[in-house]
Formats: structure tokens, sequence, C-alpha cells
């Protein structure tokens, strides 16, 4: 079969080279600019994003542009579709080949796209276009998110790693020549040329990568809480001390490299902390930017677009087919179906028109409206749902991690430890103060966490990358710990356990106060009709009518009714297709002969056809996703209590929870009585896993021990979740139970190891023997023998 | 023995000319988008207004 030669979706017969006038026009723009091998070094799944441009989609970004000079201008916009190389490679040129503009540039880890242009400011708006137009959406991105980001995560540790590792490295050559004198044959002099060498290099390092100890210890300290920091810092400090005094009084060993390799070891499991939750926040940094909004109002009879949060009562908001609605408010012009999912959690498309209420965040699907906006966005549905999870968040049980357990045991033994060494050095072999502070410091030092902090983020760094690798975003770290602890796995329905769009079941006729099967040949001819013509509509239903129909279609005129149904001519013949009324059928009697008819599954979703004076009903159901009963019967065999919530209705609750095998479920809940129902598995300590993916589940999602979402569910949900799923598929829970659970197994071993080898050399320690050579050789032995230990992760089956 | 005040200094010179260079590489910003730079490696046209 033929592809579209820019989207690659396949096409059909009579189409010849692209399936719509969105990819032709975006075929052309390529190839005028000369951009054309974009085409040959993409790598694009047609399947899973679509590239089809949306021509509808018109953003006026002239608000969000930022002036630099006088005739310089400048826009940061966040991007969504790119998939690969080759698009930034596209971006970037076609933007540069345009006149005046004096840079753009991708930043692919943020998906932000940076223009800066010359003479008019306007002309910003030409550029986006573009832009949209090869089928790239683009949204104004948030500066104050983005000064944020800047703020929150500078290179800091980067730069103190890098400084660390400069002197681990260059105090080598000073240390070897040391470590190696058995014999002592190094003059004495010359011993103390190198020791002061050492200190030369050892002691601006340890004060500018060792800050980042010393504040967090003393920040600690102040609110009472000692963090693991303090007794590193105090490692440090004793031993910068020691071996300066040793170094001035012509000593024999002092300890300036194993401070510093200290330091760097330590900030090597810092930096991999660091750069996972930069990871996190920029994933959710991205949602709340998007969520953020901005809608288009008419004022004074000119159309502006301003930032969701500058929107006001009374203002008239326009919404375009496709687009969300911003704020609530009142229609005041138009007819039109809303997707109201969001709030709702229904899959099924609410008619509104003039004086309908709507809410802000739901989408407009088949016709323009006008919208008076009767609350700004922060009185809002949508914000007191916000609002709502930004409560619970606050009140969750806050997770103490294995590290943490750990050091809180560690840190008072080893300071204890210390003192005993003293202790025993000074008063009972009657040696002088230097020998048994010297002593005291190398306990310190050999005992110190090295191994201890890489044992866990190095696991973690490798755990979670290998996710991101089979498409699971996991958020944070603590996950992989916590999931041991599931008791419960919680499923919503809609979008998460079944596919959440509608799929056409089964096509009857009602006849003489009857219902009727069609005969296969029937169904295939009313369904190419209803489909030729469904065609021409964004309404969820037509799009499954389109879907369940292989082959060409009529290529006939259509005419939309908005918010009734669809008309339109086949030869001398008229269709409609659409609601009950739209079809002259009578919709009380046709109920009532539905309800009678089809007795074990009421059909929720029906679309109606009046052809040729027949009368047809098209039924629709919620399919199951094909990996769910996998991951069911996965979960029971692990013995996780499976619990299936839904806002819907009893019958088809019941009828998804019969066909999974899940005994325990509740049926329509809305998102308060959700989150009531998981409240009370919370107060009772119980650790349960919510899968989810509506706006009516985010509050569930907020309460849970560990959440997981979907990249196709709203963007609150997304934000608020620990793991992301970046398919609709259900079986990466599977992948999820069983990698963390490998990995909380090599965390574990980690610290096992690490704990030998303290308890080794603790004795050794304490007796004195522990020279210099003897704490590099430790120190950097245990986390070698750490990171390949975690290395091994990569050999496990996700 | 007298060569090692040659030596130290100018190795450590050398070291430390390495890591301005790196602290420099990572002040203009070159770190922060590697996902973009591993792609951005493999372009090869020149663009022509």
């Amino acid at each position: 079969m033929n592809k579209c030669l820019h989207c690659e979706k396949n096409l059909e017969i009579h189409q010849k080279d692209f399936c719509c006038n969105g990819c032709e026009c975006a075929y052309q723009i390529i190839k005028e600019n000369h951009c054309e091998s974009y085409y040959i070094s993409r790598k694009i799944n047609a399947e899973e994003l679509s590239l089809k441009p949306n021509l509808e989609d018109e953003l006026d970004i002239l608000e969000f542009v930022s002036v630099h000079s006088n005739n310089e201008f400048q826009i940061d916009l966040m991007i969504r579709g790119l998939h690969c190389g080759a698009c930034i490679w596209l971006i970037e040129n076609l933007l540069k080949k345009q006149n005046n503009v004096i840079d753009a540039r991708i930043n692919l880890t943020q998906k932000t796209l940076r223009i800066k242009w010359l003479g008019e400011k306007k002309y910003g708006n030409d550029l986006i276009k573009l832009i949209t137009k090869i089928g790239y959406k683009l949204f104004p991105a948030d500066q104050e998110i983005l000064r944020k980001i800047e703020e929150k995560f500078d290179n800091k540790i980067f730069k103190a790693l890098a400084v660390a590792g400069f002197g681990a490295g260059n105090i080598m050559l000073f240390s070897l020549p040391l470590w190696f004198d058995y014999d002592l044959e190094i003059s004495g002099a010359t011993r103390k040329l190198l020791h002061l060498l050492s200190s030369i290099i050892a002691l601006p390092v340890l004060i500018y990568s060792g800050r980042i100890f010393f504040i967090s210890a003393f920040n600690s300290l102040r609110a009472r809480l000692p963090n693991m920091d303090v007794p590193i810092s105090i490692a440090i400090f004793l031993a910068s001390i020691v071996s300066l005094l040793q170094t001035f009084r012509g000593g024999q060993n002092v300890y300036f490299d194993s401070a510093v390799m200290l330091v760097f070891f330590l900030l090597i499991g810092r930096y991999l902390d660091f750069k996972a939750r930069k990871k996190a926040f920029n994933i959710a940094s991205e949602f709340s930017m998007l969520q953020a909004g901005f809608g288009r109002v008419e004022i004074v009879n000119k159309i502006r677009v301003l930032p969701a949060k500058d929107l006001r009562e009374d203002m008239v908001l326009l919404v375009a087919v496709g687009e969300k609605i911003a704020c609530d408010g009142l229609v005041i012009e138009g007819q039109s179906h809303i997707d109201n999912s969001l709030i709702s959690g229904e899959s099924i498309p609410q008619k509104v028109q003039k004086n309908s209420i709507v809410y802000g965040g739901s989408i407009n699907l088949s016709s323009p409206l006008k919208i008076k906006i009767t609350k700004n966005i922060k009185n809002g549905v949508l914000s007191q749902i916000i609002n709502l999870i930004g409560n619970i968040e606050n009140k969750k049980n806050i997770y103490v991690r294995i590290a943490d357990k750990f050091s809180k045991y560690y840190t008072p033994i080893i300071h204890i430890l210390a003192l005993i060494t003293f202790a025993f050095w000074f008063f009972y072999f009657k040696s002088n103060w230097e020998i048994a502070l010297m002593n005291a410091t190398a306990v310190l030092i050999i005992t110190c966490p090295c191994a201890l902090a890489l044992a866990i983020p190095i696991a973690q760094t490798i755990a979670i990358s290998n996710f991101l690798k089979r498409g699971i975003v996991m958020k944070t770290g603590e996950t992989l710990e916590k999931i041991n602890n599931i008791e419960y796995v919680i499923f919503d329905k809609t979008g998460s356990i079944t596919i959440g769009k509608p799929i056409l079941k089964n096509i009857y006729e009602i006849k003489d106060e009857n219902l009727k099967e069609l005969n296969a040949d029937d169904k295939e001819f009313y369904l190419k009709i209803s489909a030729s013509m469904a065609k021409f509509s964004k309404h969820p239903i037509s799009q499954s009518l389109c879907d369940s129909f292989e082959g060409e279609l009529d290529n006939i005129e259509v005419k939309e009714y908005s918010g009734e149904g669809l008309e339109a001519n086949f030869g001398h013949k008229k269709a409609r297709l659409g609601n009950a009324h739209f079809c002259k059928i009578n919709e009380e009697n046709s109920q009532f002969i539905i309800k009678n008819s089809l007795s074990n599954s009421i059909a929720n979703l029906k679309c109606y056809m009046n052809f040729d004076n027949k009368n047809i009903i098209f039924t629709f159901h919620d399919e199951l996703k094909t990996d769910a009963k996998m991951v069911i019967d996965f979960l029971k065999k692990i013995n996780k209590k499976i619990i299936l919530l839904s806002g819907d209705s009893e019958n088809e609750v019941k009828r998804i929870a019969e066909i999974t095998g899940i005994e325990e479920f509740y049926w329509q809940k809305n998102p308060l009585e959700k989150a009531q129902l998981l409240e009370e598995l919370n107060s009772k300590n119980i650790n349960f896993m919510m899968i989810g993916d509506g706006l009516n589940d985010a509050p569930s999602l907020a309460l849970s021990t560990i959440s997981v979402s979907f990249s196709k569910a709203v963007d609150i949900s997304q934000n608020i979740a620990d793991v992301i799923i970046n398919s609709s598929k259900l079986s990466p829970i599977i992948s999820i139970f069983l990698y963390s659970k490998n990995t909380l197994k090599i965390m574990k071993q980690n610290l096992f190891i690490a704990l030998i080898y303290n308890i080794f050399a603790l004795p050794f320690a304490m007796a004195g023997f522990v020279v210099p050579l003897i704490a590099a050789i430790a120190m950097s032995s245990s986390s070698l023998i750490v990171v390949i230990n975690s290395i091994r992760l990569n050999s496990k089956k996700i | 023995m007298n060569i090692l005040l040659f030596l130290i200094p100018i190795t450590l010179m050398l070291g430390v000319c390495g890591l301005i260079a790196f602290l420099w590489t990572v002040k203009n910003k070159q770190y922060d988008d590697l996902e973009g730079s591993a792609n951005r490696i493999l372009f090869e046209d020149k663009i022509e207004k």
C-alpha cells in the first residue's frame, strides 16, 4: 500500500501522494526550502506519532515576544512532536533560511525552541506558522518557569566534581612516591616539599568542592536534623587540619590525597542523584508550561491572545475546533460538542449550545464557540481540583529512603568509634595527642560513606536509564524502593484498563419495533456509507466509524449540522447520520426497543443513521487494552490485591471486571469519592499503586504511594504521577514490578558490600595501621566493587 | 632531583589549563543539551539563504 509522502500514513486508493492537504502543504514548504533530505534521514513510527499538520491551528504569539534591542526580537517556545535528530535539523534550517532570522536553536532535552529575528515584531507569527504547517505543535514557554529551572539547576555540582577530579588526579603525582617509600629513602626535605605541594592542590580543592557538603551540613545542623553530610564534613575538616599540622612539623604521613579522593567519589554519587532530579523536574515543568495555556479573546472587535492567567470575567473567549477551553464560562454563540473527559472522566462528548455552562480544560470538538468567561482561572473548577491535589501532596506520608534510614544509625556509631580510638591511644597507650588524633582521623576517613554514597545513586541511575529506554519514565528513584511495599494495585477504567475510545460493536436495523442484526454484506454497505460521511467530522464516534471501515470511501459532499449530525446525498438518496432526533427516529421509542433487545450489555454509545427510509443503529463500546488480562494475571500471581475504580455505570464496570477477573470493583465514583476511598487505605497505612489517566483520577494519583499514568493522559495527571508510561500499553507495569525488585536487590547488595568493607577496615584504622596508601586502596576498591555490582543491572531483563 | 623544580610547575600548569578549559565549556552551556548535541553532530549541510 502507498504511504503519504509526509506523514507516512497508509493512503487510500484514490489518494495519490498525500493523505490530506496539510501534508501536501508541508511537503511543498520543505521542498521549496531544499530540505528534502529530512525525509531520508528521519526515523519515524507513523503508528505512534502523528505528523499530520493541523491547518486550523493558528497561534498569535506577539504577546510573548521579548525585544532585545531596537529591532532584534526573541521568543522561547515549547515544541511538541520532535521525534529524532532530523527534526532539529529541519526546523533549525528552515528557520535560518528565512530572511531576517538570526538564530534558531532547539534544546532537545528541554524541548524548547528559541528564535531570534530582525525587523518587525509581527514577523514572528509567520515564522511560527511555518513550523506549525510542517506538523509540529508550538506553545509559548513560560519565562518564569524557564528561569526557575536555570536557577535551581545551575552547574554548581558539576563544576565542583570537575575540580575534585582534577585534584584527585594531580595529587597522585606527589603521593605515589611517598606511598611506596617503605624504607624511608626519601629525605626529610623532599618529603616536606611533596607534602607542601599536596597541600597546595588539596586545600583549594577541598574548600571549593567540599563546600557542597559543608553548606549542607551546616544547614542540617541549624535545622537540628543532622544528615550524612555532617560526618563527611567533619572527616574532611579533621583530615585537612591534621595533615597541615603534620606537613609543617615534618611528619611522616599526610591524608590530603585521601580527603580529595573522598570528596571526588562522594561528588560522583551526588552528581548522579542531581541529574536524576533535574530530569524529573524538566518533565514536570514541561507539563506545567503546557498546562498554563492561553486563550484568544475578542476585545473591541480585535482578537488578542492572552496567557490564561490574564483572562478575566466577562471577556469573550473564542474557541476554535480542537482547541482547549481556557476558563469556565457560558456559551453565547455557537453549537458544538465538547470533550469533557478532563473533568468528568466520561468519554462521551457532551452537546453544548447557547447558555450551556462549560468548564476550563474541556476540548471543543465540532464547531467554533464564543464563550463569556464567568470565572477567572483561579476560581475555576480546574484550579479547585488542582488545589485539592496540592493539599493532598502536603498531607502525604513522607517516605524515608533506605540511605537515610541507614545513615541514622551509621553516623553516631562511627563518631563514637573515632572518639574511642582517640581516647584509647591518648589515655591507654599514653601516645602523644598527634598520633591519637591521626588515628581517630583515619577511622573517620576509612569509614566515610564513600561506597555508601555511591551504592544507591549508581544503581538508581542505571535502572532509571534502562526504564527510559523501554519507554517508562520514572521520575524519582524513590519509586524503585517503594515498590516492594505495594499491597494493592488500583486501576481506573476508562483509558487505563480500557482503550478509552469508542469502538464499533454492532450494527442493527430498527424494523417493526424490533432490533434486527444486519447480515455481513449489509453491515459492510452501511458502514461504508457512514464512514464516507464521518470522515468529515472530528467527533470520536465518527473517527471510530472511519477506523472500522477498511477500503475505499465514497467521495461525496457532506453537510454538517453542528451538534446534530451529518447529511449527504448518495445519488438521489439522502443519508443522515447523527442523533436520533436528527435522523427522524423517535428517541424514547428506540431507547425502549434497545433495552428490550440487548439484555446483557446495554450499549451506552449509539449513533443513528437514516438511509433510504431504513433506520440503522450503530452501537459502540469501550474495549479492553489487549494486554490488560495478562497484567491482571501477573499481579494476581505476585499476590497483589486489585481494585477497579471507575466513574462509569454499574453495568459497564461489572462487564470489564468480569472479563479481567477483578473481584473488587466500584462504580459511579466521582473524583472526590475516589480520593476518599483511597484515603481510607492510606489511614490504614496500606501502600498502594494507582494507575489512572484522567483529571478525575488526579487526586487519587496524588494520594497513592506510587502513581502511574500514560503519556496520552491529561497534563496534570502526568505531572503528579511518579511513573509515566510512554505508550498506552499496560504491560510496562509488569516490567516496573520485576525490574524494580532487581534494582532494590542490587542496592541492598551494594549497601552490604560497603558495610562489610567498613567492618573489615575499621579495626586496622583503630589500630593505627591505615597509612594513606591503605586508605586510598580501600576507598577506591570498595567504590569500584559497588559500581561493578551495579552495572550487573544492565544484564537483567526488563 | 633539580629537574623536579621545573617539571612540577609545568605539570601543574598544564593540569590547571585543562581544568580552566573544562570549566569554560561548562559555563558556555555545552553540557546543557547533551541529547541535542548527540544528534547535531550528524548534520552536514551548511545553510544557504
